[in-house]
């Protein structure tokens, strides 16, 4: 094995995935905390673009409090795919020599990090939910394992970079300052598509929802059996965004983007209520900051009514609809002048 | 370009995540207290492997790092349809973190000389989801992960998937030899049957291989080459909330209300 000398490696570096022409909002969040390591540490802060005209998410970067970005801009890295993308941040890593990288725990981000990680022979940690540099300047990544009873610490004492990828909604997003100064460098792009061992053939996706903005919640699980009409409907009458458990997702009555849990995104609305979810701690992990917490389970010994504030034991087919007509009622004019 | 297909398909025995207990004392897991079982996504891997030979003709190879008794791992794959079985075991594999355990399975799908390896999306012993990219990138070979469905396209010399992204789906072709990381659920696992199970059960005998055999050094694997420690461990219970039971839809309205979180 070859010993490296970690001191010449220095900055934090933060990946912003950018597809088309929209940033994944993790990657502000992780500026955010990554500006909080880079000023304990007095390093820089970098941004790494790459995709294809990605001029506005660069400038944004710097508004969000990058010191630097390195914008790697070519039409081989749209759409995405792992191999060059691996390629040319695998590049960058080695040419430049980050302390420490962070990426969006995101599809994309737990994706390609193992292209750069591998190669690099980096430590990388994966699904983070906490960050922190200890007195010796290392890393501590801590991240929730088995099945999130556990918080374990992960080091990387010998190796660099010190790589992770974090759990989206875990922090706040950096705010933005238009009026701040920061450098945009151009590199060389390394990557050709006659090099490339993957074809994007087809790609078909909509506007991706954010869950981790909203301020109210309902989520649904494995209790309404594939159908969500009387969730969707109490989500409307609640002016809620719909989210999900993994179970949900798994069976494919939900999509990815909306599950809340250890595997998926962490929320932190006003108001969350549990419809037909049982209360794994994976899936607590990911809901636990929440304002007001509501389940409806027909099991009165669900975990989830440990983890509500309030709850109703009861069918989520008889009290979902009930509570939105309830709801709803209360907002029209007309109930008000009775 | 191949017209049969080695399927190779990795496969982890972990601890039954239902029955998973924490000492209190010292916050580490008691492995003694969970049954070891097969991680539950790398069924989907193996229909998805089983699959792709029952399409293209060829054979599927379930293979395992793992101490000895990970052969029941194996035993359960050949009895669901797997033509064979490679048990890596190694005391110098001992401490692997995902960098050393990709490297032995990407290493052990070329022992194989697998076309395409498949696995699980993560296991639920440690849910990073590392090790599938991470052998396609100690083999430099293409990779294709949150699959939803997969397409053998021989003639081409690619494998093509349906796969999840954010907010939506794409269809991408990877260039043979790929490696593809299933979605969980993705797929409804074939049962194994009668025969098989007591054929995988009484006679089979997966291959053995060490470290040595897969042209590694013992310094390339196991704690040593290992990146990433764990530095150390705490349990955390969410805090309990009151969970007060309310009688209907109607009070739960009103607690909503006290609490100000609906108009």
């Amino acid at each position: 094995m070859t010993e490296i000398d970690v001191d010449e490696y220095a900055d934090v570096w933060v990946f912003v995935e950018e597809h088309d022409g929209e940033v994944a909002p993790v990657s502000w969040e992780l500026l955010g905390e990554a500006r909080r390591l880079a000023d304990e540490s007095g390093e820089d802060l970098v941004a790494l673009v790459i995709g294809e005209d990605v001029d506005d998410a660069a400038e944004e970067a710097v508004a969000r409090g990058a010191d630097r970005v390195l914008v790697a801009d070519d039409p081989v890295f749209e759409p995405y795919r792992a191999d060059p993308y691996g390629a040319q941040f695998r590049h960058l890593v080695e040419e430049r020599q980050p302390s420490i990288v962070l990426i969006g725990g995101t599809t994309t981000g737990r994706d390609f990090a193992g292209r750069v990680a591998v190669p690099a022979h980096a430590g990388l940690t994966a699904d983070c939910t906490e960050l922190d540099v200890g007195e010796d300047g290392l890393l501590e990544a801590r991240r929730p394992a088995f099945g999130g009873n556990v918080l374990a610490t992960i080091l990387c004492e010998d190796h660099r970079p010190q790589m992770a990828t974090i759990r989206p909604g875990v922090f706040e997003a950096a705010d933005r300052d238009p009026d701040r100064d920061g450098e945009i460098e151009s590199v060389e792009v390394v990557v050709t598509e006659d090099e490339t061992i993957s074809e994007v053939l087809e790609r078909e996706v909509g506007d991706t929802v954010d869950i981790t903005d909203a301020d109210r919640i309902v989520a649904v699980g494995g209790g309404c059996d594939g159908d969500l009409e009387p969730v969707l409907e109490l989500a409307e009458a609640l002016d809620a965004e719909l989210a999900a458990s993994r179970e949900a997702v798994d069976e494919g009555w939900v999509e990815n983007s909306r599950q809340v849990g250890q595997t998926g995104k962490t929320v932190r609305p006003d108001l969350y209520v549990a419809v037909g979810i049982s209360g794994a701690i994976q899936h607590i992990e990911g809901m636990q900051k929440s304002g007001t917490v509501v389940a409806i389970n027909n099991d009165p010994n669900a975990p989830i009514f440990e983890h509500a504030d309030y709850g109703v034991v009861g069918d989520l087919f008889e009290v979902c609809p009930e509570l939105a007509d309830l709801a709803r009622e209360a907002d029209d004019p007309k109930e008000v002048i009775q | 370009m191949t017209e049969h297909w080695t399927v190779a398909v990795g496969v982890k025995q972990v601890p039954d995540d239902d029955e998973v207990r924490i000492d209190p004392d010292t916050g580490r897991l008691d492995r003694a207290s969970a049954p070891a079982v097969m991680n539950g996504p790398d069924r989907n891997a193996l229909e998805a492997a089983l699959r792709l030979r029952d399409e293209v003709g060829g054979r599927v190879v379930a293979m395992t790092m793992g101490p000895p008794t990970a052969t029941d791992v194996l035993e359960e794959s050949v009895a669901m349809g797997c033509d064979d079985a490679l048990l890596v075991s190694d005391k110098a594999f001992a401490g692997s973190d995902t960098w050393p355990t990709s490297l032995t399975l990407a290493k052990a799908a070329e022992y194989l000389d697998a076309d395409v390896v498949v696995c699980g999306e993560e296991t639920t012993d440690s849910s990073t989801g590392q090790v599938p990219p991470g052998i396609a990138a100690h083999n430099g070979w293409a990779q294709l992960t949150y699959v939803e469905e997969l397409e053998p396209r021989p003639e081409e010399g690619r494998l093509v998937a349906r796969r999840d992204v954010e907010g939506g789906h794409e269809v991408v072709a990877a260039d043979l030899p790929a490696v593809a990381a299933i979605a969980y659920g993705e797929n409804e696992p074939r049962p194994a049957g009668l025969h098989r199970k007591i054929y995988a059960e009484n006679e089979f005998e997966p291959e053995m291989a060490t470290a040595e055999d897969l042209g590694l050094d013992p310094d390339e694997v196991g704690i040593d080459a290992s990146p990433t420690q764990v530095g150390g461990m705490e349990t955390v219970a969410p805090a309990d909330r009151d969970g007060e039971i309310v009688d209907d839809a109607a009070a739960l309205l009103d607690a909503m209300r006290s609490e100000e979180v609906v108009p």
